[in-house]
């Protein structure tokens, strides 16, 4: 029992990584129509931006988050408007390999700026734990799943509340009619795809102190990412908050249930399963 | 029949490339050409689903992983090449009908998603099956047994010419079956469903079932690149030869040659080849930057590959 809900609680906390991961895939979807394959080399700069202020200015990876997510928020603005508003209305194909091309060139730019050696922020909190109705969960794991719950309601109360995330969604329910009804729909693309990085660039710092930071550390994230947003239905933000969560259990019930090596075979049989069987994924409507 | 000549010219042409081994006794360009050989066949068998059929598989990696480990653990076994090699094609013929049956109903973004998450499936079973993979340390790749006929030794596989003829002869296979589709029912039904799928549906065209068939076919090819491409290198292991890098190789080769057309398979393996030959030598363990570049140059740019590029001349060239 005790081991089911260690399962289930750790789980859970790096669900909360794959969730904000998930959530910056969908809204980029939602708004473009574009699945950016580079998602996970935008949380692998996260990572390595938050180990250079870590390792030279020794800012606290928890904090570096105000200075991670305005730089990649801006790096990801200045990608659409270099690169994928050139793309809108191409075949989606050649979008994907477009981002697939982009995700190239980051990662290998990494390792040619970063080598490929292994890097570690190892903070004084990285390994300790704390006890929770008698499970041990990792502190910083937990530290960041609230930060993840603070900035998923932000970006909520953005969306939903505010005239410019209302701009968002209106472009993301349908361009034409938004920009008819005098939005600028290519800076509301702009905007998408900023959050979208700014999002993947937080889980990135959030998740620093416990992972390895190295060029391809991206590559597993943008497939977990993938499976998260189809889980819970290409371009609905808060499928992809479910998504992520049921994911992070799944891993972890797997890992401990079935076998370590095989627990990223179980998410994606999971994928499989349900894009089979609710092609629109979990709250998504049919297409 | 006005075109008359081009068969001469592409026997002419077959014939020539046949001949370099002849002239050229250094290892290094022919090992270069025997790249381009082996990625021409992985991109010309990618070509029948992605390209005719419009279905962009960026998992074929795991067809061609498929070959390369039939092919190396049955010889580690005691079974000759050949039966190795054919079993890869039916093993990978038997998967891409399973897949297919389940993810070729998948539409767009869906299908390219869950095309990533069967060979990454494949991927990690490999790592895990240590028995039959030797997980990630990798297998080397056992001796070639000569190949006799009545008596006669005619190679023992010992340095690149052999190799290089098989890929020659893998090449030309897989042009000629891109060939054949274009020109017969098959290609014809494959290019309305990639240009209208609900519009071929509804002219009586059963989606599922060519589908399906231009992966199998996809596949038993794909199978024998990597069946080939596993024994010329004589190393592998579940990362090189089930990994992402494969199956964006592909679609890259095809992209830069130009999507769903015969020879563009063959333009995009020589550009691609060459240059990644020039960017390992500039850039080394960074050499997938420069291919990162050129295919976000070459979507922006040539969206329709050099083959698109060479139609538009020519039209320029008529008016």
């Amino acid at each position: 029992m005790i081991r089911l809900l260690q399962a289930v609680l750790g789980g859970l906390l790096t669900g909360g990584v794959y969730a904000l991961i998930g959530a910056g895939l969908s809204l980029i979807f939602g708004v473009l129509r574009v699945i950016n394959f580079a998602q996970g080399e935008l949380v692998m700069l996260g990572m390595y931006l938050t180990w250079l202020l870590f390792t030279f200015l020794h800012l606290d990876p928890f904090v570096s988050l105000i200075v991670v997510m305005p730089v990649l928020w801006m790096l990801g603005w200045a990608l659409e408007a270099l690169l994928l508003d050139r793309m809108h209305g191409a075949l989606p194909q050649n979008q994907i390999l477009l981002t697939m091309g982009l995700g190239l060139v980051l990662s290998n730019g990494a390792m040619m700026a970063f080598t490929s050696d292994y890097r570690l922020v190892s903070t004084t909190y990285s390994s300790s734990s704390f006890m929770l109705a008698g499970v041990a969960l990792s502190q910083p794991l937990a530290v960041s799943f609230v930060l993840t719950a603070a900035i998923a309601t932000a970006l909520w109360v953005f969306l939903a509340r505010t005239d410019t995330g209302m701009a968002i969604r209106a472009t993301a329910q349908d361009r034409d009619a938004a920009q008819l009804m005098g939005i600028d729909v290519r800076r509301m693309s702009r905007l998408a795809f900023g959050i979208g990085a700014a999002l993947a660039g937080a889980a990135g710092a959030l998740i620093a102190p416990t992972y390895y930071i190295f060029p391809q550390v991206g590559g597993s994230f943008t497939l977990k990412a993938f499976v998260v947003v189809v889980l819970g239905g290409l371009g609905s933000v808060v499928g992809a908050m479910l998504g992520g969560l049921i994911i992070g259990i799944t891993e972890s019930l797997s890992a401990t249930y079935i076998s370590t090596e095989l627990k990223d075979v179980c998410v994606y049989s999971l994928f499989l399963i349900v894009l089979i069987a609710r092609p629109g994924g979990l709250l998504g409507k049919a297409e | 029949m006005k075109r008359a000549w081009i068969p001469a010219v592409i026997v002419a042409g077959v014939a020539l490339v046949a001949l370099l081994p002849v002239f050229v006794k250094s290892d290094y360009p022919l090992g270069v050409m025997i790249g381009v050989l082996l990625a021409i066949s992985l991109g010309a068998a990618w070509n029948i689903i992605g390209g005719f059929a419009g279905q962009y598989s960026v998992g074929h990696s795991a067809y061609f992983g498929i070959g390369a480990y039939s092919i190396v653990v049955l010889l580690g076994r005691g079974l000759a090449p050949w039966w190795g090699a054919l079993a890869g094609s039916f093993i990978a013929a038997a998967v891409a009908l399973l897949v297919g049956s389940i993810t070729l109903r998948l539409r767009g973004a869906y299908f390219v998603l869950a095309s990533i998450a069967v060979a990454e499936i494949l991927r990690l079973l490999a790592l895990w099956a240590k028995s039959i993979t030797n997980g990630a340390e990798g297998i080397l790749v056992g001796e070639f047994p000569p190949l006799t006929l009545a008596g006669h030794t005619i190679t023992d596989f010992t340095g690149k010419p052999p190799f290089f003829y098989m890929a020659l002869g893998l090449a030309v296979f897989c042009v000629a079956v891109n060939a054949v589709i274009a020109h017969t029912k098959l290609g014809y039904y494959l290019q309305a469903i990639r240009e209208d799928q609900d519009a071929a549906w509804s002219l009586g065209i059963p989606l599922s079932l060519y589908k399906n068939a231009a992966l199998l076919i996809s596949a038993a090819l794909a199978a024998q690149a990597g069946a080939l491409t596993a024994t010329y290198v004589s190393f592998m292991d579940p990362n090189s030869m089930l990994g992402l890098d494969v199956s964006v190789r592909a679609v890259l080769v095809c992209i830069l040659g130009g999507v769903g057309t015969i020879w563009g398979p063959v333009a995009g393996a020589i550009v691609f080849t060459l240059l990644d030959e020039v960017l390992l030598r500039y850039l080394t363990q960074s050499h997938l930057l420069g291919l990162g570049a050129l295919l976000i140059a070459a979507i922006l740019f040539l969206p329709d590959g050099l083959m698109g590029l060479v139609t538009r001349l020519r039209q320029r060239s008529r008016a």
